[in-house]
């Protein structure tokens, strides 16, 4: 087998979590190197175009530059920093403070401190300004794209620890539900100069713009893979966020430019999380 | 010098930062809306309206803001169409009978144009973005026809599949019926098949008129690559 240089790193982490974890659905598998996941997900799936497209990014998995970046977001969260002097592991991502197993595939959830649904992005911008004492203004927060950014890094490393888990939105508060199912009006309205929704490319398998294969949200075999953000973007040469990618589809799309973790965006990552519920998250990616 | 592509994007950004100094004096007017208490269809438009999400003042290269963008024609209502929900055989017979309304032809007949220009044009999918990164139309670059992003036309560039195949299509001939139909289907193909996943390309201004003779030349001249080694399957007229 082949042992890449940061393959210690990523398992190291996993032995507690896969011993304590009890698979939520036969797939799930905490602790599974996303390549594990992801080949998984190749095997089940009736639909293998979108999955099986590249080649190549299956063989630069085990080297994801995103690992690097995951460290990098491991020693930012675990250090004291801001104004305030606060280390990030002090922030509830929906599981506790400081609880990551597990809690990037329950977001967006209800979170009662705030009093909205939150996805990942928003959650850590919130706690940047609460509990370490940034301002909009400092590159700290407003830096949200790139694998140089605070942000991506700490999204990078707070998401690898969801890896392998089964995504399971909550659904019970309901403002979860409000929320997500808004995302799913969203989804598959039509609008704009070309009349186009989500759902003209992301609703039928096995469908290509030019010679790319487009994830179908009704095949949750693809559709994990669709929405497992962070991911290193192969064409990008960066670590990108779900909400980097909603901006990619509403430029093409010709809307307007959407603001970073507005409740728009929110709804639509609740809708397109739940439709991918029970199936394992590949964190981190690696994509086109 | 200000060149016209920074002024876009400048006026986009002092656009958006005053939606945002609005909003920031708006937010408890806002807090006391209770989403739960809206159908998802309601939550979803005061969403993309209300809830400062989009750039709504975002300039466009026709003109108006965002929030026009975003705001649905009658046809982008009735083929908001979700799982399990299916169009009706009168919304169907309505949405022909509107978009036929809508086809306007240009004044000297439809002619085919320069099937070399419309070659560029329907591998192009250049235009009408705006979001982050919005296109300059003033540059030296149109617009372009996006053909090739759905359908395979000549074969030796790679062409999607969201819409059916064109390979081949001048095999149809060019028939004054044939071009008629071919204009009609870049223009607005809704007058034929309803809540189609293709753009209103006519309706919506997206081409010229030159554009489109142009892309049509593409599709139905004999010298062009989308019919090479293609026999005819029907004789032409």
């Amino acid at each position: 087998m082949n042992v890449s240089p940061t393959t210690w790193l990523k398992r190291a982490s996993w032995a507690l979590p896969v011993v304590l974890a009890v698979a939520s659905t036969a797939h799930a598998a905490p602790g599974q190197l996303p390549e594990e996941v992801f080949d998984g997900l190749v095997e089940t799936s009736p639909h293998k175009n979108y999955l099986s497209q590249s080649q190549q990014n299956r063989m630069m998995m085990p080297d994801n530059p995103a690992w690097y970046v995951v460290e990098d977001g491991e020693k930012l969260f675990n250090e004291p920093r801001g104004p305030k002097n606060v280390p990030m592991s002090k922030c509830d991502f929906g599981k506790g403070p400081g609880v990551l197993d597990g809690a990037y595939v329950e977001l967006p959830r209800y979170f009662a401190d705030t009093g909205k649904v939150m996805d990942l992005d928003s959650r850590l911008e919130h706690c940047m300004k609460t509990l370490q004492g940034y301002t909009d203004a400092d590159p700290a927060v407003k830096q949200k794209n790139g694998s140089n950014s605070d942000v991506m890094k700490l999204q990078a490393y707070i998401a690898s620890k969801s890896g392998g888990y089964a995504w399971n939105p909550p659904m019970e508060h309901p403002l979860e539900k409000a929320m997500r199912n808004a995302g799913e009006v969203m989804f598959y309205r039509r609008s704009s100069v070309m009349d186009f929704a989500c759902a003209t490319c992301h609703s039928q398998p096995d469908k290509r713009i030019r010679a790319s294969y487009l994830p179908s949200i009704t095949v949750p075999e693809e559709w994990t893979k669709a929405i497992s953000w962070p991911a290193y973007r192969v064409g990008h040469d960066n670590v990108r966020s779900s909400q980097h990618r909603l901006t990619g589809c509403f430029w093409q799309m010709r809307y307007p430019h959407a603001k970073n973790g507005s409740d728009a965006t929110i709804a639509l990552l609740s809708f397109w999380t739940d439709a991918a519920r029970g199936q394992p998250a590949i964190l981190p990616d690696m994509k086109r | 010098m200000f060149n016209k592509k920074n002024s876009f994007v400048a006026a986009t950004f002092a656009a958006a930062s005053a939606v945002l100094l609005a909003f920031s004096t708006s937010v408890h007017a806002e807090a006391k809306v209770d989403y739960t208490k809206m159908s998802p269809e309601q939550l979803a438009e005061y969403l993309i309206f209300e809830s400062d999400s989009f750039y709504l003042d975002q300039p466009t290269q026709e003109g108006t803001t965002g929030r026009d963008r975003l705001v649905q024609d009658e046809i982008q209502k009735i083929c908001s169409l979700r799982p399990g929900q299916e169009l009706d055989q009168k919304s169907r017979e309505k949405i022909m009978a509107i978009s036929r309304a809508t086809i306007k032809y240009p004044e000297g007949g439809i002619k085919l144009g320069d099937w070399k220009k419309g070659r560029e044009l329907a591998w192009s999918g250049f235009g009408w973005r705006t979001a982050h990164n919005p296109d300059d139309h003033t540059g030296s670059r149109q617009p372009g026809g996006n053909c090739y992003n759905c359908h395979e036309m000549a074969t030796d560039r790679t062409g999607g599949n969201l819409g059916f195949t064109l390979t081949g299509y001048g095999a149809r001939g060019t028939s004054p019926e044939v071009l008629k139909y071919t204009y009609d289907m870049i223009y607005n193909s809704n007058a034929f098949f309803p809540c189609t996943n293709m753009p209103r390309i006519g309706v919506k201004g997206l081409l010229t008129e030159t554009q489109i003779s142009d892309i049509m030349a593409y599709l139905l001249d004999p010298e062009s690559p989308v019919n090479e080694n293609v026999n005819p399957v029907r004789p032409q007229k």
